[in-house]
């Protein structure tokens, strides 16, 4: 006796989702074939058995439509409710403006230093003010240390440009060399290669990577060398600049 | 040659060990050489370890100082300022040639030098070079 595809994967505790990822078959195709909307084709029941763990004819190849849910139950509309009387509030007293606090301690001391610094005395500054430091407002005390704030910004000279001599890297890690190799191997041209421990290679570069370089050597035989064996390499010419 | 390139060549020649285990029989706090063969900046500023590690690999303490100040920010900073000067620079190679021209290109692993006379660029690898004009000698 067969049953729907839906009544076994529930019996196998096994999710849409989880049936479709063991046995391959889309989600979407699944729902098709549990709501009976198509019906499984061979190859697709035989996954779905394998899936499973039944046997292909335990699978019914056209589920039976599952029951349409029960529609939902319209609630019964709220009857309007009566609209609060609103509360009269007592019109707002206006404030009468802050005063403004007396000047810090700490916002004197201050302006008398940046004061002193054009050779202002606290005579002069209170003459310039035009009343005693000990009456100043925290806005006041605040609006004359800004202003002498931006005016030693303004006499102080532009600050130099710091000369980092930090080395500029315009290029990858290994772009220049890797870009040369490039050249080379598409050129085709033989390249002489010492190494460290005095030999030397010649061929044409045939690969490389930032850690080796493969060429090949006149006889036709690829050697790969390590690059951190290698000293330097240049095309086979007469300047060497060097000098032993 | 950087210190750090010093010292990996050391490491190369004395059996290829592992950091670790050379860094455990020197005393040396764990990733204290790692960090020395690989930074790009100047590193190896306690004389004490420098002397340990030279102790261990049987080279003067001296050699490892001069290593030290030729570390490969400062093979960059004068690789560049070659670049700019366009003039003839000199580099001191491991092979014990030495190789004048003008600098045409470098990067992290080796530099281009066009030889004075015009002959064909040769690329040279960073890690062969031994010494240069450091930039208070220039």
């Amino acid at each position: 006796m067969s049953d729907d595809l839906r009544t076994l994967r529930k019996q196998k505790r096994l999710s849409v989702n989880q049936l479709a990822s063991k046995s391959g078959i889309s989600i979407a195709r699944l729902i098709q074939y549990e709501k009976g909307e198509q019906e499984i084709p061979h190859a697709d029941l035989r996954r779905l058995a394998r899936a499973l763990y039944v046997d292909e004819w335990d699978i019914n190849a056209r589920s039976t439509p599952p029951p349409a849910p029960p529609a939902r139950e319209e609630r019964p509309a709220r009857p309007p409710q009566p609209s609060r009387p609103k509360k009269e509030r007592p019109p707002k007293e206006k404030k009468p403006p802050p005063k403004s606090s007396p000047a810090r301690e700490s916002q004197i001391a201050h302006l008398l230093t940046l004061a002193a610094r054009f050779d202002i005395d606290r005579a002069a500054l209170e003459t310039e003010i035009g009343k005693s430091l000990d009456e100043l407002t925290q806005k006041e005390a605040r609006h004359w240390n800004g202003r002498f704030m931006r005016r030693i910004a303004e006499e102080q000279p532009p600050k130099r440009a710091i000369d980092r001599r930090r080395a500029y890297l315009p290029e990858g890690v290994d772009g220049f060399e890797l870009a040369y190799l490039q050249e080379q191997q598409e050129a085709g041209v033989p390249l002489h290669f010492t190494l460290f421990d005095g030999q030397t290679f010649e061929g044409a570069v045939v690969g490389f990577s930032p850690y080796q370089i493969t060429i090949r050597e006149p006889g036709g035989d690829e050697t790969t060398l390590n690059k951190l064996a290698i000293a330097y390499y240049r095309r086979p010419g007469d300047g060497t600049g060097g000098e032993a | 040659m950087s210190l750090g390139d010093e010292l990996r060549y050391l490491r190369a020649f004395h059996g290829g060990g592992n950091l670790m285990e050379i860094e455990d029989e020197i005393g040396l706090d764990p990733g204290a050489l790692r960090h020395m063969e690989q930074r790009y900046r100047r590193v190896g500023e306690d004389d004490e370890v420098l002397a340990k590690i030279a102790a261990y690999y049987d080279v003067p303490f001296e050699k490892l100082q001069f290593h030290r100040e030729r570390y490969r920010k400062a093979l960059s900073a004068a690789l560049q300022q070659a670049l700019e000067s366009g003039a003839i620079a000199r580099f001191e190679l491991r092979t014990g040639e030495t190789l004048t021209g003008r600098v045409r290109w470098w990067d992290l692993g080796a530099f281009g030098l066009e030889p004075e006379d015009g002959g064909p660029l040769t690329v040279v690898q960073r890690h062969a070079v031994l010494d240069w004009p450091l930039a208070d000698e220039q």
